[in-house]
């Protein structure tokens, strides 16, 4: 019983090693990183919609403003992990180009500022002023373009 | 808008009727224009038809630093790159030495105050449709702005279309001067769009298709392109569902021209982006749903 518990201890930590290192060296198949990198910017492009409906009047949920900026500030946290080494549209189907690797520090600097510009509308939408949400609005998506110009492949 | 004219009885005759048309308009116009409206330019309201009219995308680098209107932006096209040129008021490389009078010739005519031709690059076809007023108004307002002396940049044109005589043949082909007629069977707000889409903010000169010598295909108007500006997708923004903006209300139209972002939570990319950060961000509210309003009138195109 106890060579039992001992092995089973073993294979245990060497299952967990293995899992940890698979997380570490990023093995993910480029290409679910690719379908799962698309989905994180659907995600940030559906709150993107969703404040556009509120700050042309067409909805009235004012006090969700704050919630999809909230959002957007939370996946922006994610956005440098979501573009891995190996995953540019050299090799594989996606609009980001090569450049995103060979200038990292511009890429991060880019991905930053969306962090900053989200983070922004979030304490503007506070307020309540319309005019200073939709300049807010205005630079986030000024911060979205600030990544997409340089990094990204127009079809 | 103007049509490619070829074929279809139009010959001869209408070439020289229209050559004839030019040559009026260069001088009656010119003059008329030059006397009426010299002096009395708003330059406050220049400043707002600069933007409507987005002079500052193509006449500045797209760095930061760049010197505002000194001109040296690249525009790759399949006949070679042009290098806008600097229209600040400086008298060597600028436009300081310009009068009025040059500067109609210049957007009516698509001439050099020397009488070279400009290269349809410069949307002298749209701008040709400018009102006298405006066009007096946007004078006042750049020849105040801080002159630079940036040199210009030669193009860099393929053979055989670096000859200037070449852009005074495709005008006689493809060129109509003319001013905008307002439609009296639609409303002010559609006439106002029509006018800003077709003339002073110049849609078409990227959104419209060109012929294989560079000339706007007048009947795909604004239906998008794969080989625009730069060798990129132009896309469809005729009302056409699926292909065009036919999904768009008015009022993701509108919206879109004032902060970039798309109906579908994307953002503005390519060229699209400084002309609204530069352009259609500072217009009215009234003015960006008159370009919606008519842009939702169009035809519809599939395509490209």
């Amino acid at each position: 019983m106890k060579q039992l518990s001992a092995v089973l201890a073993i294979v245990g930590a060497l299952v967990g090693a293995l899992g940890l290192s698979t997380q570490a060296l990023a093995v993910d198949e480029p290409e679910n990183v690719i379908k799962y990198r698309q989905a994180v910017m659907k995600a940030i492009g559906g709150h993107m919609a969703s404040i556009a409906g509120v700050v042309k009047g067409e909805v009235s949920y004012t006090d969700h403003v704050a919630i999809h900026a909230n959002g957007i500030n939370a996946l922006s946290k994610a956005v440098t992990a979501v573009f891995p080494e190996g995953t540019d549209n050299g090799s594989h189907k996606t609009a980001a180009l090569p450049k995103i690797w060979e200038d990292w520090a511009g890429f991060e600097k880019a991905a930053q500022a969306l962090d900053t510009a989200s983070a922004n509308l979030a304490s503007v939408a506070a307020s309540g002023d319309k005019q200073k949400v939709a300049a807010a609005f205005g630079d986030l998506g000024k911060a979205c373009g600030g990544c997409h110009k340089p990094y990204r492949a127009k079809n | 808008m103007r049509y490619p004219r070829k074929g279809k009885g139009r010959g001869l005759r209408r070439v020289w009727s229209n050559l004839a048309r030019v040559a009026a308009l260069s001088v009656i116009g010119l003059v008329v224009l030059a006397r009426s409206a010299a002096a009395q330019g708003d330059a406050t309201k220049g400043e707002y038809l600069f933007r409507a009219a987005g002079c500052y995308a193509c006449h500045t680098r797209p760095v930061s630093g760049a010197r505002p209107l000194a001109g040296g932006r690249a525009l790759e096209t399949p006949f070679g790159t042009f290098y806008s040129p600097n229209i600040t008021p400086d008298p060597d490389h600028g436009i300081g030495r310009w009068g009025l009078a040059d500067f109609a010739r210049a957007l009516r005519l698509g001439e050099a105050p020397d009488g070279s031709h400009y290269f349809p690059a410069f949307p002298f076809p749209s701008y040709s449709g400018m009102r006298d007023r405006d066009l007096a108004d946007l004078w006042a307002y750049l020849k105040g702005v801080d002159p630079f002396p940036e040199p210009n940049r030669e193009h860099e044109l393929n053979f055989p279309f670096g000859f200037r005589f070449l852009a005074g043949l495709w005008k006689w082909l493809f060129f109509q001067p003319g001013s905008f007629e307002p439609d009296p069977a639609r409303d002010a707000l559609w006439n106002r769009g029509a006018y800003l889409a077709r003339h002073l903010s110049h849609c078409g000169e990227c959104h419209t298709p060109r012929n294989l010598l560079g000339a706007p295909q007048g009947d795909r108007h604004l239906a998008g392109t794969l080989k625009g500006p730069d060798g990129k997708k132009v896309p469809n923004i005729t009302p056409h569902s699926g292909d065009g903006i036919g999904d768009w209300s008015e009022s993701d139209i509108t919206f879109f021209l004032q902060l970039g972002v798309l109906p579908n939570g994307d953002v503005a990319g390519g060229a699209m982006e400084d002309v609204i950060r530069e352009g259609t961000g500072h217009l009215t509210e009234q003015d960006r749903k008159a370009i919606a309003v008519y842009l939702k009138s169009l035809r519809q195109h599939p395509g490209p």
